[in-house]
């Protein structure tokens, strides 16, 4: 069985000529299904290049990017949507939910472009709710709450398509350090209780240490890449 | 997907309800124009066309000079007494001939007075036109001679002059010309052109031609032929006397001209879709402009919605749907115009047919025409929008703020 993801000395340059940044050159590896991998590395190491790649949002200069063994490199944008429609679901540092609009319609979201029954829709995103915690909250829009909160729908919202893969890009980054160790709990438990895989790009050592996996980046290259025990699995 | 896209547009339009009705505006008066136009166009076609059926198809008028669709009346010799009583003798199945000279007097009774159109004609012009006396008598022979003066007054001449005394046996000056009214015309009401056909005073054609007109000829003549007759036989007929009468060589064109209702009719159709052409095109170039403007608040809209845009593509919404969001909303948005201007337009026109006492005559045709045509416009100018939202790069538009 292949890897779940792995990279295959995949470069990706920006600019041209003298003026051209190597924002990953190179990079080599795999993380198979049910991981819970950390990726850390200064600003410009290359982190976020390599979290758009593996979100299917931007595409490698060179080398191949391999989903579930099958190689990307062909792929289209729409069928690069189809992508994270299926298998991806994304928690991004500023939320970015849907201003204006209730928590349960923007975890429902996902779920009305793959054209499914209203019905079904609203009964698997007020589950979703409920898993994170915001069970009572389905109706207020997003404006009504708190940062944690908008986080934890945004959670709802990526996970509400069982998706194989949770893409979290500095998940706590805009949130306090109470709220943060909730959020983390909560994605530590979504990765332990319900196998989904997650990666996770943050610049905190101890939001990292939730990881099972570290990677760090520098410059573009994969420096270091160390497998640990779960450190907090005693707080969750 | 196309109703959950009616659902977001509907949200977008309406929490900018403002910006959004600014923004069709140039739809919702273009749409007007052309509803209005066209309702209040069909609503004096129709009292046109009924006042014509009463009058009946029998009906010819015969005029000096060639008149018709794309014509103007030239110079020509006018119409003699003698034209008439040629016409009298030697054309079969008439039941009237009325010869007609029109002018406009003020007329005076004790110490009202009032300006209204005389006009000189003989008894038979009551019988061509189907118009009865309320009261009152027609001309005497000796009257129509013209040695005795003698005036009938419509309903409105009454009105201005006598309120409700009784008029019959009263005298009344028309341009300082001494008259009795002997006769009252019944009520008729306005025209399909929106004149009152009751401000009127008919007199003998000998007392106008000398004393209105000052002259001693005849400017038209009204025919009408009796029941069963071919009006086109007594057309041809009338226009052979003339030609005769008039001595127009053979292979030259007449002089002047017979024409019954529905060419009359007709006329008058084609100047209504000159008009209609017209204000068309005005109407077009405001739906145009209309068109421009949604194009513009859909590029604003766009451009504020960045980050919503690259979140839905993000989490998996292809292209496509992006598109149909966007063109859906745009769609709304000009069919909310079209709809407004169908109503405006329908409001306007009632308002103005009521003013001129005309039937209301909305046509279902022009409204689905409308309502298409302004959803056609959302479509083309909703597009290229529309299409620079599908194609954004999700990274960069997650980036914006």
């Amino acid at each position: 069985m292949p890897p779940l993801i792995s990279f295959d000395k995949v470069s990706k340059y920006y600019g041209r000529g003298e003026a051209t940044i190597r924002a990953l050159d190179q990079v080599d590896f795999a993380i198979s299904a049910g991981e819970f991998v950390a990726i850390m590395g200064p600003s410009g190491s290359g982190k976020s290049t390599a979290m758009n790649i593996i979100g299917g949002l931007d595409v490698p200069s060179s080398g191949d990017y391999l989903f579930q063994g099958v190689p990307t490199s062909g792929f289209n944008r729409a069928q690069l949507t189809l992508l994270r429609r299926h298998m991806l679901g994304f928690v991004f540092q500023g939320f970015n939910l849907l201003a204006r609009t209730s928590a349960v319609e923007n975890v429902e979201l996902p779920l009305v472009y793959r054209g499914m029954d209203p019905r079904e829709r609203r009964r698997r995103a007020l589950a979703a709710l409920e898993q994170v915690g915001l069970g009572g909250r389905a109706d207020h829009t997003t404006q009504e709450l708190s940062g944690g909160q908008q986080q934890r729908v945004a959670i709802a919202r990526a996970i509400v398509t069982d998706p194989a893969v949770l893409l979290a890009d500095e998940p706590t980054g805009n949130l306090d350090t109470k709220t943060s160790n909730e959020i983390m709990d909560l994605i530590t438990r979504l990765n332990r209780d319900n196998g989904i895989t997650v990666i996770m790009v943050t610049h905190e050592e101890d939001i990292a240490a939730y990881g099972r996996r570290l990677l760090r980046f520098v410059d573009g290259h994969l420096v270091s890449d160390e497998h640990r025990a779960r450190e907090m699995d005693h707080a969750v | 997907m196309l109703y959950e896209g009616t659902k977001l547009a509907w949200r977008a339009i309406s929490r900018n309800m403002l910006r959004s009705f600014l923004t069709v505006l140039g739809v919702v008066i273009g749409v007007a124009a052309v509803i209005a136009m066209v309702t209040i166009g069909n609503g004096t076609t129709a009292q046109v066309k009924s006042e014509l059926s009463r009058l009946g198809t029998n009906t010819l008028f015969v005029r000096p000079g060639q008149w018709g669709p794309g014509r103007a009346s030239t110079e020509a010799k006018r119409f003699t007494d003698k034209d008439v009583l040629a016409m009298q003798d030697q054309v079969s199945g008439l039941r009237a001939v009325a010869p007609i000279n029109r002018g406009t007097a003020t007329v005076i009774a004790g110490g009202a007075n009032h300006s209204t159109s005389v006009i000189g004609t003989n008894n038979d012009y009551l019988i061509a036109q189907d118009w009865d006396l309320s009261i009152g008598r027609q001309f005497l022979p000796n009257e129509d001679r013209g040695s005795q003066a003698a005036c009938i007054i419509g309903q409105t001449v009454r009105k201005e002059l006598f309120g409700s005394a009784d008029p019959v046996g009263q005298n009344i000056r028309v341009s300082n010309v001494a008259c009795p009214v002997v006769g009252v015309l019944a009520a008729k009401g306005q025209s399909g052109m929106g004149d009152d056909q009751d401000d009127t005073v008919i007199m003998p054609l000998k007392l106008h031609q000398r004393r209105i007109g000052g002259t001693t000829t005849i400017s038209s003549i009204i025919l009408s032929a009796q029941d069963g007759v071919s009006t086109a036989k007594v057309q041809s007929d009338v226009e052979g006397l003339l030609r005769e009468r008039r001595k127009i060589a053979l292979g030259r064109e007449d002089d002047f001209s017979v024409n019954d209702m529905s060419q009359i009719a007709a006329a008058m159709t084609g100047t209504t879709m000159l008009l209609t052409g017209l204000l068309g095109a005005v109407a077009a170039v405001s739906l145009l402009v209309g068109g421009i403007g949604i194009m513009n608040i859909m590029l604003v809209s766009v451009t504020e919605r960045t980050r919503e845009i690259g979140i839905r593509l993000a989490i998996g919404a292809l292209e496509n749907q992006v598109l149909t969001q966007f063109l859906v909303e745009a769609v709304m948005l000009s069919i909310f115009g079209g709809v407004t201007g169908i109503l405006a337009g329908l409001a306007l026109a009632y308002g103005v047919v009521t003013l001129l006492g005309v039937p209301f005559a909305a046509s279902p045709t022009i409204i689905l025409v409308a309502f298409a045509f302004s959803a056609a416009i959302g479509m083309v100018f909703g597009y290229f929008p529309a299409r620079r939202a599908a194609q954004l790069n999700p990274i960069e538009a997650l980036r914006h703020e």
